[in-house]
């Protein structure tokens, strides 16, 4: 497995009369990962969301792999990690992850979510329900959970908040692993770790995007230069 | 500016012109018909309840419409066209239910009756009560779009149930025999058919007016939005 | 479909660890009939008694929305509800998984409260029995088939709890009208009679169809 590439054209979402995303073109191939930053509000989760097909953009395409732009097709290549958990409280760590893979059409349910716990090293507490988890354990079991379903792409919305520094060296690492066998879109508030993580950035400021190199996002002159908006638009 | 749009714009002052002509003369009509042997000048009513009805009911089909084919071409004129049915439509249908008790007392000495029409008017008043309450009360505009669509191809669905159903329940039919069978007298058939034209022309006129308003608050919000829009940082 | 049964089970399942939909629906629908017996004790006058069917299914459409209600506030919490709308599956199914649970549901507690009802007005119940409970059926179906949809609706307004009556009761006329009518032939002696039942069978197939065609819509962002 390599990732799914992701292709969007002129993708933009509208709230009423509010422009959350201006129209944006994005490519990134197969494998990367790509890190969005920009203020709160900029639009990085509306992307986010956009991109795993929770909603339908007011105007442009995002193709991801081969889905031929179709919502439904996209939404079996992408897996998502939210700023809530998505789990069900009152369920085990080991119930929500079966429950996924049924859901999402997964072979073996039972023997992918023992495999996933595993893999997580969510063993002791997989048969105790979610409810009771810590913020970094609850996490864990949410990207196990976004993983069900082996997608191509995975993405991460502020993935680093509310974790300590142990919990977000393991997603560091995670996330490092994880790249070359998928494609990865995280949003993150601290630039100089979207700078080591990524491949490739997106600056996301009152919801226009502009691409960078991911070295770019360490250094602050760089940047300032980059958010003044370029000739002839509105300031 | 949608093609729908366009439209009502142009037919904003046709209609008026129209409605203009239309009502002196049915008023003069009105005034010029034979009293019923019966009923009195109260029998005059029918030239206004059954008229209003008619408009009351092609609102609502309008409404469920509109919305069906937002849902289709997610054009938000259409939306815009739904909600401003609903909102001429259920004025009409406030008057059909005001004007049927006043007739009912008059004639039969009862404000209210389980009647059959009667009580399924009433059926649609409240749906588009609750049809419009649901507008006002979700947040988005898109999101409101879309549940209101649902709502009114319920809506729209119930009106033959209900009108089965009350039959089921013996709704006394205590409603003048059924007009189209030329049970009205032959100096009443005019002002009678002339009413309905001139409700359905009061109908089209009021919504093209509707429609160009709310084309026009929609234009001003997404100018108020735009000019708002967030400054980058350090600005 | 497998995902409706998943959807299912993960319902039932999560109803089963708290108990609390079952719990409330339940006890508000027996407090509805033991209230209902101030209105007309046993030996009131037969007109007053023959309103019985109708207060019977008042209590069961309540005590659904209150049910229908929770059975979305739990999917509200952790935004468990966008775990839904990721799937690539049909929606119409995690519909039909929904409203199949809150059916399941909805059934307990009419029975249950079936038989308060005939204890507490002194009804013989055993006699139309099965008749009865495919009334009772086929107008739980028409509830909780439209009723799924809007609440899932009315989750995501404002006034979720309010908005939901509001929308669902208009909509509810002949599945109700069609129910209290089937009800009180039974009730009466008389046999089943085939018009209000022909209507229960029209709704709720148009509202079993509708929903999972709208369903597509309604889970979105």
């Amino acid at each position: 497995m390599s990732g799914a590439a992701i292709e969007a054209r002129g993708l933009a979402r509208r709230f009423g009369p509010v422009v959350a995303l201006h129209p944006l073109d994005l490519d990134v191939p197969a494998g990367r990962v790509l890190a969005v930053v920009g203020p709160n509000g900029a639009g990085k989760s509306t992307l986010i969301r956009l991109l795993a097909g929770l909603g339908r953009p007011s105007a442009g395409s995002v193709t991801i792999g081969d889905d031929g732009g179709d919502r439904r097709a996209r939404r079996a290549r992408v897996g998502l990690v939210a700023h809530e958990t998505l789990l069900y409280p009152t369920l085990t760590a080991r119930e929500n992850l079966e429950f996924t893979g049924r859901l999402f059409a997964v072979p073996e349910p039972a023997r992918r979510a023992a495999e996933l716990l595993a893999r997580f090293e969510l063993g002791p507490v997989a048969d105790r329900r979610v409810g009771g988890f810590s913020r970094g354990t609850a996490q864990r079991v949410a990207i196990a959970r976004a993983l069900v379903h082996e997608p191509a792409l995975l993405l991460l919305d502020e993935p680093f908040s509310g974790l300590d520094a142990r919990a977000a060296a393991l997603l560091e690492a995670l996330v490092r692993g994880l790249a070359g066998q998928r494609t990865v879109v995280f949003t993150s508030h601290d630039l100089e770790r979207a700078a080591r993580l990524a491949d490739q950035g997106l600056l996301l400021v009152g919801g226009r995007g502009r691409a960078l190199e991911a070295s770019v996002l360490a250094d602050p002159a760089a940047l300032t230069a980059a958010i003044a908006p370029p000739p002839g638009a509105p300031a | 500016m949608s093609s729908l749009d366009r439209l009502a714009a142009r037919a904003v002052r046709p209609t008026g012109v129209l409605l203009a002509v239309a009502a002196p003369v049915w008023l003069w009509l009105v005034a010029q018909a034979p009293l019923d042997s019966v009923q009195g000048v109260v029998q005059k009513i029918v030239y206004v309840h059954p008229p209003c009805a008619f408009a009351a009911y092609l609102g609502f089909a309008c409404t469920a419409v509109g919305g069906a084919l937002y849902l289709w071409r997610r054009d938000d004129a259409w939306d815009r066209f739904a909600a401003s049915s609903a909102e001429v439509g259920v004025l009409f249908c406030a008057l059909v239910i005001a004007t049927g008790p006043l007739w009912a007392r008059g004639t039969w000495g009862r404000w209210w009756s389980w009647d059959l029409r009667l009580t399924l008017t009433l059926l649609l008043f409240l749906v588009y009560l609750s049809y419009l309450l649901l507008r006002s009360f979700t947040e988005g505009s898109e999101r409101t779009a879309r549940f209101a669509a649902v709502y009114g191809i319920a809506g729209l669905a119930i009106v033959p149930l209900n009108y089965l159903a009350i039959e089921l329940a013996g709704g006394r039919s205590i409603h003048p025999e059924n007009l189209q069978r030329g049970s009205l007298a032959a100096g009443m058939r005019a002002p009678f058919w002339f009413g309905v034209l001139t409700a359905l022309i009061a109908f089209a006129h009021l919504l093209a007016r509707r429609l160009e308003v709310s084309w026009l608050a929609e234009r001003a919000s997404r100018e108020a939005a735009a000019g708002e829009e967030a400054l980058p940082w350090g600005t | 479909m497998r995902v409706l049964l998943a959807v299912l089970a993960k319902d039932l399942r999560v109803e089963w660890r708290s108990r609390d939909r079952l719990s409330a629906m339940g006890v508000f629908a027996v407090l509805v009939v033991v209230i209902f017996q101030f209105a007309a004790p046993p030996g009131s006058a037969p007109e007053t008694r023959g309103h019985l069917p109708g207060l019977l299914w008042v209590a069961w459409v309540f005590s659904a929305v209150l049910g229908l209600n929770r059975s979305f506030a739990l999917e509200l919490e952790n935004d468990a509800w966008a775990g839904l709308a990721l799937a690539p599956a049909e929606r119409g199914w995690i519909y039909l998984g929904k409203a199949l649970a809150s059916l399941a549901l909805l059934g307990a507690v009419q029975l249950v409260s079936a038989l308060a009802f005939a204890l507490a007005f002194d009804v013989p119940l055993s006699a139309v029995a099965l008749p009865l409970a495919a009334v009772a059926a086929l107008g739980a179906v028409g509830v909780t088939a439209i009723g799924t949809l809007f609440a899932a609706v009315a989750a995501r307004t404002q006034y979720r709890e309010v908005m939901l009556p509001l929308l669902l009761l208009p909509l509810l006329v002949p599945v109700l009208l069609g129910a209290v009518r089937a009800t009180a032939a039974l009730l009466a002696g008389e046999p089943l009679p085939w018009p209000p039942v022909r209507l229960l069978l029209v709704t709720d197939a148009v509202f079993l169809i509708l929903s999972f065609v709208c369903f597509e819509y309604v889970l979105d962002e």
